[in-house]
C-alpha cells in the first residue's frame, strides 16, 4: 500500500517540476471556461430559455464543467499507457511486483487532486469577478448524488481510456488518431461542451446507452436539480454498472494483450 | 542446486512482411503474409547459484528473447522454464522481488526527478526495510562513485552516470538473480571497465547469479567463466571459455618478426599465411604441428622475434557463427 502513496507524492513532484508548463496548463483551463461562459452569456442575451435551461442554469452548468472536468477528465494515464506499450517501456513495470492499472490510477488521482486544489482557487477568483448566477446544490441528496456520480465518472473515464489504449498491444505503431478520436467522443458526448439536453431527443436516447454522459452531464444535472428524487438512485446505479463493465473490459483486454506483448524496443 | 532450469525452450513469433513503398503499405492493409520467426528453437541449460554466465551470439540469435522469457515478459511457445522454483510468466510478486532485469537503454528512472526519488519508489515497491535500504544504497553509491549526483535530475546526468543510477535502482532490493542485457553498450572504455569490475564485485560479494548478454567479447572474457553461445535460436556451445578454443579451433598462430631475408613462398610452405607485412608475418598452423613448424622456422630463417598464440576468441566465434567448419 505504501508504494502507492509514494507514487502519489512522486506524481506531484513530477508535475510541479516544470512550473511554466503548469501555469500554462492552468491558464488554458481558465480560458476555456471564460470562452464558454461568455459565449453562453451572449446567447442568453437573445433568448431567455434554451432547451429548458435558464440563463442562470446554463451558466451554472458552464462553471461546474470546469470543476467536474478537472476531476474526471484529466488523466496523465491516457497519454502514457499506449505509448509505454508501444515503446516497450511496459517491460519495466511487468518485471516488478506492481499492478500497472493501479499504478496509473494512483498517478491519475494525484493529478486530479492537484488539479482540484488549483481549480478551487480559480473558481473562487472567477466567481468574484464574473458574479455568475451560479447556485449551490439544490439539496443534500443532490450533493451526495453529485459526489457519488463524480467518483463513478472518475472510474469510468479511467477504465474507458485504459481499454482504448490497450489496443496498442496489437497496433504498436500506435497512432494518435485513436487518441484523438476518443478525445473528440469524450469531449462532445460527455456534455463538456454543451448540456446534452440540447441534442435531439433520439440522439440523446442513444447516448444514454453509452458511458459518456455519466462523465460530466449527469453529475452536473443532479447538482443543479434537473434530476431529482429516486431518479438520482437510478442514475447512480447505471453509472456503477458502467464502472463494472468497463473495468472488466479493460482487464480482459489487458490479459489478452500481455499474451501477445513482444517486449520490443531495446 | 540449479536456480535456473530451462528445458527445450521455444519461442516463435509471427511476423508479417511488408513490401516496400506505398503500394506495399496499401497492400498490407488487405492481405498480409505471415511467417514464423523462430527466435528461440529448443534451448536447454541449467544455471547454479552464484554463477556468472555470458550469453553470446550475433544479433537476432535469441539471447535477449531468452532473457525476456526468464524474466517473465514473454510467454514461451513451448518448453519448461523454472527460475528459483517459479514459472516466470506467472509473475508472482514473491518471484519478482528476487530478481532484476537491466536492459541497456531501457530506463526505469523518472526522467524529471532526481534518481534518489526513483530509488525510494523501488524501495516501496519491493518492500525493502529502511535499514537494509540505507545499507544497500550506501554500498552501491560507494562502489559506483555517484554520491554527488543523487539529487540531480536524471535528465541532467551523462549517459554513464545515468546507467550507474539505473543499476542502483535495479539492485536496491538485493536481487539474487540479475539479468543484464548488453550492460556496457554505448559506454566509453573507462566506463565499460568500471561496469565490469562492478559486476564482478557484485557477484563475489553477494553470490548473486548473473546472466549477461553481450556483443563485446571483452565483457565475456573478463567476467564469465561459463559461456553459452546461441545462434539462430539454437544453443551451439555451453561451457568454459577456454573450452571454446579447444573445441572449435584446431590451429594456432605463429607471429614472426624477421631479422632479414624473407621469402614469401618459402614461408607459405610451412603454413597458411594470415598476415604478411615484412618484416612481420603471421602464419596459421595445425595445433599438432606447432612445435615442429616453429623449430623449422628458427632453423631456416633469421628471426628476431617469434610468438605462438591461440587464435582470438572473436575470430573463432565469428567462424562458428558463419558456420565454417573449424572443428
Amino acid at each position: 500500500m505504501k508504494k502507492y502513496f509514494t507514487i502519489f507524492t512522486l506524481s506531484w513532484q513530477d508535475e510541479l517540476t516544470y512550473r511554466l508548463n503548469f501555469v500554462l496548463w492552468r491558464v488554458r483551463n481558465i480560458l476555456r471556461l471564460l470562452l464558454t461562459y461568455f459565449l453562453w452569456s451572449g446567447v442568453f442575451l437573445v433568448n431567455s430559455k434554451i432547451a429548458g435551461y435558464s440563463s442562470s442554469q446554463m451558466l451554472t452548468y458552464v462553471f461546474l464543467v470546469l470543476v467536474v472536468q478537472s476531476l474526471v477528465l484529466s488523466a496523465p494515464s491516457g497519454d502514457s499507457m499506449g505509448g509505454e506499450i508501444g515503446s516497450g517501456d511496459l517491460s519495466n513495470y511487468l518485471v516488478k511486483p506492481l499492478n500497472y492499472l493501479k499504478y496509473w490510477f494512483t498517478r491519475d488521482i494525484a493529478s486530479k487532486c492537484l488539479n482540484l486544489g488549483f481549480a478551487a482557487g480559480e473558481i473562487t477568483l472567477l466567481w468574484l469577478w464574473l458574479r455568475p448566477p451560479v447556485s449551490l446544490p439544490a439539496n443534500f441528496p443532490a450533493l451526495m448524488g453529485f459526489l457519488a456520480l463524480l467518483i463513478c465518472g472518475i472510474f469510468i473515464y479511467f477504465f474507458f481510456e485504459a481499454s482504448a489504449r490497450f489496443i496498442a498491444f496489437w497496433t504498436p505503431e500506435y497512432t494518435w488518431g485513436l487518441a484523438f478520436l476518443t478525445l473528440v467522443f469524450i469531449e462532445t458526448l460527455s456534455g463538456m461542451i454543451f448540456p446534452l439536453d440540447l441534442l435531439p431527443a433520439g440522439l440523446k436516447t442513444i447516448l444514454d446507452f453509452t458511458p459518456f454522459p455519466y462523465l460530466i452531464y449527469y453529475p452536473i444535472s443532479v447538482y443543479v436539480g434537473r434530476i431529482t428524487g429516486p431518479a438520482i438512485f437510478v442514475i447512480i446505479t447505471k453509472a456503477v454498472i458502467w464502472v463494472f463493465i468497463l473495468s472488466r473490459l479493460s482487464r480482459f483486454i489487458w490479459l489478452r494483450g500481455l499474451k501477445v506483448y513482444g517486449a520490443e524496443g531495446r | 542446486m540449479s536456480v535456473i532450469e530451462v528445458s527445450n525452450l521455444k519461442k516463435f513469433y509471427k511476423v508479417h512482411q511488408k513490401e516496400s513503398g506505398l503500394s506495399g503499405s496499401l497492400k498490407s492493409l488487405f492481405k498480409r503474409k505471415y511467417y514464423d520467426v523462430k527466435a528461440v528453437d529448443g534451448v536447454s541449460f541449467d544455471i547454479g547459484e552464484g554463477e556468472l554466465v555470458g550469453f553470446i551470439g550475433p544479433n537476432g540469435a535469441g539471447k535477449t528473447t531468452t532473457l525476456k522469457v526468464l524474466s517473465g515478459l514473454l510467454y514461451p511457445t513451448s518448453g519448461h522454464v523454472s527460475v528459483l522454483g517459479y514459472t516466470p510468466w506467472e509473475r508472482k510478486p514473491a518471484f519478482q522481488k528476487q530478481f532484476s532485469l537491466v536492459m541497456g537503454q531501457k530506463n526505469q528512472l523518472w526522467w524529471d526527478l532526481p534518481a534518489m526519488e526513483s530509488f525510494l519508489l523501488n524501495k516501496e515497491i519491493y518492500e525493502v526495510p529502511q535499514i537494509q535500504f540505507q545499507k544497500t544504497l550506501d554500498e552501491l553509491v560507494e562502489l559506483l562513485e555517484v554520491k554527488d549526483f543523487l539529487k540531480v535530475q536524471v535528465r541532467k546526468l551523462s549517459l554513464g552516470q545515468r546507467m550507474k543510477m539505473e543499476l542502483i535502482a535495479a539492485l536496491i532490493h538485493s536481487p539474487k538473480i540479475l539479468f543484464l542485457d548488453e550492460p556496457t553498450i554505448g559506454l566509453d572504455v573507462v566506463m565499460q571497465k568500471k561496469m565490469r569490475e562492478f559486476i564482478r564485485e557484485y557477484n563475489t560479494r553477494h553470490q548473486a547469479t548473473i546472466l549477461l548478454t553481450s556483443h563485446y567479447m571483452d565483457d565475456v572474457k573478463q567476467l564469465c567463466n561459463r559461456v553459452i553461445i546461441i545462434d539462430k535460436g539454437k544453443l551451439l556451445f555451453d561451457g568454459a571459455l577456454d573450452e571454446i578454443i579447444k573445441k572449435f579451433a584446431d590451429h594456432k598462430l605463429i607471429s614472426l618478426v624477421f631479422a632479414d631475408g624473407v621469402s614469401r613462398e618459402k614461408l607459405a610452405r610451412l603454413g597458411e599465411i594470415k598476415e604478411y607485412d615484412p618484416p612481420k608475418a603471421v602464419i596459421q598452423v595445425r595445433r599438432a604441428d606447432t612445435s615442429a613448424v616453429a623449430a623449422k622456422i628458427l632453423q631456416e630463417f633469421s628471426i628476431e622475434d617469434l610468438n605462438i598464440e591461440e587464435p582470438q576468441i572473436e575470430d573463432i566465434i565469428r567462424e562458428v557463427f558463419t558456420g565454417k567448419d573449424v572443428a
